[in-house]
């Protein structure tokens, strides 16, 4: 199958700083993929080359089997980027007549509004518009072409809860109907919410890549917390300042048994699978 | 590709007629110039002269303000690059702007006119008119990519001083406010190598229906290309700046 995203050995720099280096990505119709990684990681830069914004220094790139910002790689191709500024003069109506216009399409504007919550601005002027709202209007830009991938960069940041359900929500539909979705964000809630796999960059590298299916399965360990009345055994940690202790283990069920065979005072068991952020950090150091 | 340009035109539009307080300023001043100073200055048949001093100073100032500045606040802002990511050819967006850049001038040389015909009691004739509007046409080409080696060369902060700083002497040392005749010594023999100068004298013999005067349409050759190099430069080393 035609992939919507086939990049190899991409690397960027910006003088002495190096932005990727040896990165590759694929992205299948029909998947959502997460970029993960701290502030200055290369994220933004990685999606620049893919967009065909920046030529990479070294890699290729193809987007559907074409060039990264051919005419045919942009025909098929949405963007929302980090940080979105529109001319004060115009509304989001005529944002979106515009986006369609370029991409040949007709403007589906009902849909975006709904999707968007941008009914009670679509026809005002963007001068004032809020962070959040202005965030929506380039949301609902990426989608106005009809794209077969949607590449958004945090696209949350800034909007409010409701309006981030919304999108995850959306974008869960647009990958089930087999659209294609690269994104990045710093909120592992969102990642867990619509990727099927993500990778990790940090300083321009990718330290960790797979699906969150095989990251849990490896990652097969619970969380174990409880209060100790009087005397504990050796073998549990020391309690934290919320007066719990704190374990680790692959195998709850045998921490549980021994726990009443010795006949440890515990009360207010829990257990919790690791969370995706924790996982990460156990991949990572084994890494 | 139709529809493509029929978008960015109707963007470009709109974007300019929301800032009235940018074109009302852009198509009245020259006339309002014109009026005070080039209307009293010249009477009789040089009266026609300087009507077409002002028309080509309404040329001039689109080409300056209008590209000089909106160059250099439009370099990579967020909104541009994001158009960058759109399908289709980025050469329509700048064709759009051209066009409406044409259209304001025709407004501001429309007012200059009108204010000759009310104000000056000058009337040329239709020949001289089709004339001084071709000569207006010819002129807006240099104009405008001298604005945008203007606007390619320095900040967005810096545009609209510096073009201010470049255009109102070079109003004055070309010709267009007062008749060359009337610039001092020293004036008058800086004036010659100007490209104000230039546009006028071109704008003067197109009322006269004389031939265009060899001299100075190399010269101004000379700045339309010195203009090319210094946007093929500047936009070089943005390049370098952003793509690293
Ligand atoms: N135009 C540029 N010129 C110089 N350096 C740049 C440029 N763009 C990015 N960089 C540098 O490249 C590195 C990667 O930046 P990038 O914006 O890709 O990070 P990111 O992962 O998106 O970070 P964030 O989470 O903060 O958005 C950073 O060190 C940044 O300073
Ligand atoms: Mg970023």
């Amino acid at each position: 199958m035609l992939q919507a995203i086939e990049a190899r050995g991409l690397a960027k720099r910006f003088g002495a700083v190096t932005a990727v280096e040896g990165v590759d990505l694929t992205l299948a119709p029909g998947e959502a993929l997460g970029l993960l990684g701290p502030n200055g990681a290369g994220k933004s830069t990685l999606l620049s080359l893919v967009t065909g914004l920046r030529p990479a220094d070294r890699g290729e790139i193809r987007i559907f089997g074409h060039p990264a910002g051919s005419e045919a790689a942009r025909k098929s191709m949405g963007l929302t980027p980090q940080s979105a500024a529109f001319p004060p003069q115009i509304t989001p109506r005529e944002l979106i007549a515009y986006a369609s216009a370029r991409h040949g399409k007709r403007p589906d504007t009902d849909r975006l509004l709904t999707a968007f919550g941008l009914q009670r601005l679509i026809d005002r002027r963007m001068a004032g518009f809020s962070g959040g709202e202005v965030r929506r209007v380039a949301l609902a830009l990426a989608f106005c072409g009809a794209p077969r991938l949607a590449v958004v960069d945090e696209p949350t940041t800034g909007l409010d809860a409701a309006t981030q359900e919304a999108f995850q929500s959306l974008a869960r539909d647009y990958v089930a109907s087999g659209g294609a979705m690269l994104l990045t964000s710093h909120h592992w809630d969102e990642i867990e919410a619509i990727c099927d796999r993500l990778t990790m960059i940090d300083r321009g590298q990718r330290v960790l890549d797979g699906t969150l299916a095989e990251m849990r399965a490896t990652m097969r360990i619970n969380r174990i917390s409880l209060v100790v009345d009087g005397a504990a055994p050796d073998w549990l940690p020391a309690p934290d300042t919320d007066g719990r202790r704190h374990l680790e283990s692959a195998d709850s069920d045998a921490v549980v048994t021994r726990l009443v065979r010795e006949g440890v005072g515990f009360r207010d068991l829990l257990i919790h699978p690791l969370a995706l952020k924790d996982i990460l950090a156990h991949l990572r150091h084994e890494v | 590709m139709l529809s493509h340009l029929r978008a960015e035109l109707v963007l470009a539009a709109r974007i300019l007629m929301r800032q009235p307080g940018f074109w009302v300023p852009t198509i009245l001043f020259p006339a309002m110039l014109y009026s005070f100073f080039g209307a009293s200055m010249a009477e009789g048949p040089a009266g026609i002269y300087a009507l077409a001093s002002f028309a080509v100073y309404a040329v001039v100032g689109v080409g300056f303000y209008q590209f000089g500045v909106s160059v250099a606040q439009d370099r990579e802002t967020p909104f541009v690059l994001w158009q960058r990511s759109l399908p289709g050819a980025q050469w329509v967006g700048w064709a759009a702007r051209i066009v409406v850049a044409m259209v304001v001038v025709l407004a501001a040389v429309g007012m200059v006119l009108l204010a000759g015909r009310w104000i000056g009691g000058v009337i040329p004739g239709r020949g001289e008119t089709m004339r001084l509007l071709v000569a207006c046409a010819l002129v807006s080409v240099p104009s405008v990519l001298m604005g945008i080696a203007l606007g390619s060369a320095v900040s967005a902060r810096a545009a609209v001083p510096l073009s201010n700083l470049l255009f109102l002497p070079l109003a004055y040392l070309g010709g267009l406010w007062m008749p060359p005749a009337l610039l001092p010594d020293s004036v008058a023999a800086i004036s010659v190598w100007t490209p104000t100068r230039a546009m006028g004298e071109i704008a003067w013999a197109a009322i006269d229906g004389r031939a265009m005067p060899g001299r100075y349409l190399a010269l101004l050759a000379g700045w339309t290309l010195l203009a090319i190099a210094l946007t093929a430069l500047a936009q070089a080393r943005h390049r370098r700046a952003m793509f690293g």
